[in-house]
């Protein structure tokens, strides 16, 4: 786990963070959702964004880069069963909402039990009247935001190359990059859900170029999480560089090997990428609904071995994955996806939890106010067990250790799931021997998960900067894995 | 021309009033764009927006700076030019940091590249629904074994502004529809196979009316009982759609970034033939009606036919001005924009009928390429073939080697590159390729 500790003696100043949305007016709300429910629609919101994205680049040993960017405006979604009419408008006047609500309705099919123009627009749910309370998380909390300001991470990235170089004489180039992101919120929903939040996340990327003997080889580390400026701390940095300097390190006597079936120990932490891969998205119920999902009706049926429970979680303080709450307003919670080898719950967004008739879980997500919400993960880990890593890697005879990866991806329906491995050993006699790199690892989910066959007892959640697409959307999440045994995978 | 040009205008006035003199480049953005989902008949999604946005770049003595906002009422233009700037004063001077030579802008007297329908954003959505509508009922009902079937219609119009300091203003527009179809069905082992197809066209009335749900179907059926094959040295046969994705390693490491940062495995072989002598590829924005045709780039520098690969030769990098200037070398193009590779005379079927054990490969399932090296993995799915027939549905297998290794196996080219895409890359045939499976 990263440490919290913030830099030491270091006389960084911090910049507050100020909310730069007029708060939404009650009576506003209420007429925006009103008429983007007019045409008949069962239920509408509205979700206000203010981003500012400040970032900077070392390269060639000079702070000579930066960009910030501002995203700003709301989105309008008018939902009736499964169809969503969705517009979105850059303009936050009253005049701009209203045209974009009113916009959406022949986008989705009248109601058959409603239809009409409500009237009033502080009666959009069945006629009660509603008083949209802001929720504001922050509020009360005395926990100001506060993001480093240029000058400070200016310094902090020289520091980043000086460390480098301090650590590996080898070390030819180092690319060190910062990125500040502060995502302002204001949700409003027609069954008078509404909350104003504050959503930071911060970043540290370290790449570096090493040479020996002429062969050169590249690496890269990173971090990321929902924090202001108290993310910067001296053991992370220091973490960072020393990990992007080992797997660059590591590259210089590492090789490929001639492909095949076997067995695979996935290391504990970022190995949960086989989760995210192998059932994360094939839990996701947008495909379960449309029936697509290989899990599909597989609902509390033994999946997988009893000793194995699987969670996405959105309470995980600082994590990249965390929620206050969704981006449909569904207070942030921990989900059980699969306890002791039972599937127990989909990820559901508000759609696809009422095509079902259940709660949804607060996986509706998306990236910017340019986007519909849809089912996706948060921080997706498997619980500890209780064997020992060396035990497990003594169990193979002759298979792959797989310790850090760049990539992954899934085919929902037939459930093959593919990651890359970066870095890793081969496993002969119950013990690590040539270190490997660069090999595709694939498998299929369900068949994967059946095969996990030891379960260490090590977990730890992966805080690499870790972004998930779906849908031409992506958003921040993290995963976590103790070190587990697949019997039989395909490694590339 | 774009629409709010006021904003440009107002946000060069504010870059005036700065205390110190800059160059800069401002590129207003405006992009229309509809998107439509139909699913079981009825539209499931539909999103219909217009945007703008403000693309700013700051040049002061040698400090570069980039700044994006949406954002545009005129006192907030303001604001974020004053926070530009401060942003700005606080780099380190990289004297490489400039505007191009304006010399090398584009001034005018091109071709009309007729690949801007202004109609798009005008046309009902009934019309595009109705387009969904024929596309899907092409299909439905038409197989038992159909779990879900999504019919997606995406178009978008694209215009741009661009006000460079040393003397460049231009505008530029494109647009581009695409139907795409993807269905799921009933496979075997719960398994529930997924594949599509998608059509591309520049205006809305070149759109195929018919075609795009039947291949998708077709598609999908054909993976049902997909497994891993041997494992094994195969020829490979890349169908074109993906065909363009195994070329993408080979442009990264021509980009002038990855040379100077010493991560480019194609670093110090210009005019060496790195892949195979049948390889001839071009770059050439300035055919009219075609996507990608671009009169300048994103620098304001005009475009101009480039050779990439002549008979497997390295004809160029993809050099910028910072770029040119820190490697000495002269300046070409930030990257391609619709890029052309020399077909062979054989259909993709003629080319499985002649081969005697090799793999169809559909589809890439995840996997890299080291950058440095070259070196690759990745997942693929398709056919297997014995004696010139499909044989079997693969999946679930691994492709392991090195870029410049296995270009150089590129044997044969089809002739089936798809005309209406960026990429014009056809169907290609690799020998001796090592494949992981079971």
């Amino acid at each position: 786990m990263i440490s919290k500790k913030t830099l030491s003696n270091s006389p960084l100043k911090r910049e507050e963070t100020k909310p730069q949305v007029s708060p939404l007016r009650g009576d506003l709300v209420g007429s925006v959702v009103a008429a983007a429910l007019s045409g008949g629609s069962d239920y509408a919101d509205i979700f206000i964004e203010n981003t500012r994205i400040s970032s900077m680049v070392l390269q060639d040993s000079a702070v000579s880069q930066a960009q910030q960017v501002c995203l700003y405006g709301a989105g309008i979604r008018a939902v009736q069963g499964a169809e969503t009419g969705y517009a979105y408008t850059m303009d936050l006047s009253e005049e701009a909402l209203m045209k974009a609500a009113r916009s959406l309705t022949p986008a989705v099919s009248p109601a058959p039990s409603k239809g009409g123009r409500l009237q009033d627009p502080a009666k959009v749910n069945g006629g009660t009247a509603l008083s949209w309370q802001f929720t504001s998380p922050l509020e009360g909390t005395g926990e100001a935001i506060q993001s480093l300001p240029p000058a400070q991470v200016r310094q902090l990235l020289l520091q980043v190359e000086e460390k480098a170089h301090a650590l590996d004489a080898s070390v030819i180039k180092v690319k060190a990059y910062v990125s500040q992101r502060m995502q302002e919120v204001q949700f409003a929903g027609s069954d008078g859900t509404a909350f104003h939040d504050f959503r930071p996340r911060t970043s540290l990327s370290v790449s570096i170029v090493m040479e020996r003997g002429g062969q050169t080889q590249m690496g890269y580390a990173t971090r990321m999480m929902q924090m202001g400026a108290e993310f910067f701390t001296d053991a992370l940095m220091e973490e960072v560089v020393s990990e992007a300097i080992q797997r660059t390190d590591f590259l210089f006597t590492a090789s490929q090997i001639e492909g095949g079936e076997m067995p695979v120990v996935m290391a504990a932490g970022s190995s949960g990428i086989l989760l995210h891969e192998a059932i994360g998205h094939a839990f996701e119920a947008d495909f379960i609904r449309t029936g697509d999902s290989i899990f599909t009706g597989q609902l509390g049926k033994q999946i997988c071995n009893p000793s194995i429970s699987i969670v996405d979680d959105g309470t995980l303080p600082n994590d990249a994955g965390m929620l206050r709450f969704d981006d449909e307003g569904i207070p942030g919670q921990r989900t059980v996806l699969v306890e002791n080898g039972r599937l127990n719950s989909f990820l559901y967004d508000r759609i696809s939890a009422k095509h079902f008739g259940v709660e949804p879980t607060g996986n509706g997500r998306r990236e910017s106010f340019r986007c519909t919400p849809i089912p996706r993960m948060r921080s997706t880990y498997m619980l500890p067990g209780e064997a020992k890593e060396e035990d497990i890697i003594r169990s193979v005879k002759r298979g792959i250790y797989a310790q850090s990866f760049t990539n992954g991806q899934v085919q929902i329906g037939a459930g093959d799931f593919t990651f890359f491995m970066k870095t890793g050993y081969l496993i002969e006699d119950g013990k690590l021997t040539r270190p490997l790199r660069d090999l595709n690892i694939i498998g299929n989910g369900p068949e994967a998960l059946r095969r996990i066959s030891m379960v260490g007892d090590n977990l730890r959640i992966d805080h690499s900067a870790s972004m998930c697409g779906k849908e031409g959307q992506k958003v921040a999440v993290s995963q976590g894995l103790p070190t587990v045994l697949i019997d039989k995978l395909i490694v590339g | 021309m774009v629409n709010g040009q006021s904003i440009i205008y107002h946000a060069e006035q504010e870059i005036l009033k700065l205390p110190a003199k800059l160059d800069y480049k401002l590129v207003l953005l405006e992009n229309h764009e509809d998107n439509i989902i139909l699913r079981d008949g009825k539209v499931e999604k539909m999103l219909r927006a217009t945007s703008l946005s403000l693309a700013i770049n700051l040049y002061l003595d040698g400090r570069d700076g980039f700044f994006y906002t949406n954002d545009l009422r005129p006192e907030s233009v303001s604001t974020f030019i004053r926070e530009a700037f401060e942003t700005t004063r606080l780099l380190e001077p990289d004297e490489t940091r400039t505007l191009a030579d304006p010399d090398r802008y584009y001034k005018g007297g091109g071709p009309d590249l007729q690949n801007f329908d202004a109609s798009l954003s005008e046309i009902a959505p009934k019309e595009k629904i109705q387009l969904l509508q024929e596309t899907a009922s092409e299909v439905e009902g038409t197989d038992k074994r159909i779990i879900s079937m999504q019919t997606r219609y995406a178009d978008r119009q694209h215009q741009a502004h661009y006000l460079i300091s040393n003397g460049f203003d231009g505008h530029e527009q494109s647009s581009y529809c695409t139907l795409t179809s993807i269905i799921s069905v009933e496979g075997e082992g719960g398994q529930h196979p997924m594949d599509g197809w998608g059509e591309s066209r520049l205006f809305f009335h070149q759109m195929p009316r018919r075609g795009v749900a039947p291949t998708a179907l077709k598609r999908t059926l054909q993976k049902i009982g997909q497994r891993p094959a041997l494992s094994g040295r195969y020829r490979m046969i890349l169908e074109s759609p993906c065909a363009g994705n195994f070329l993408q390693p080979l442009l990264a490491a021509m980009n002038g970034q990855a040379l100077q940062q010493r991560t480019s495995f194609l670093a110090g072989k210009l005019g060496q033939q790195v892949v195979s002598p049948i390889v001839n590829i071009l770059d050439d924005p300035l055919i009219p009606g075609t996507r990608g045709a671009s009169l300048f780039d994103y620098d304001g520098v005009a475009t101009q036919r480039r050779e990439l690969f002549t008979e497997g030769r390295l004809m160029t990098y993809f050099i910028d001005t910072p770029m040119s200037k820190k490697l000495g070398m002269a300046p070409t193009t930030q990257g391609t924009h619709h890029l052309i590779m020399e077909q062979g005379a054989k259909s993709k079927e003629e080319l499985m009928a002649d081969s005697s054990r090799a793999i169809l490969v559909t589809d890439f399932n995840g996997g890299n390429c080291d950058p440095v090296t070259g070196n690759f993995s990745y997942g693929i799915e398709g056919f297997l073939i014995e004696n010139g027939i499909i044989t079997q549905p693969v999946s679930g297998m691994n492709i392991t080697g090195n870029m410049l290794d296995v270009w150089q196996r590129l044997s044969q080219t089809c002739n089936d590159a798809d005309p209406w895409e960026t990429e014009l890359i056809p169907t290609l045939a690799f020998e001796d390729v090592a494949f992981s499976g079971c």
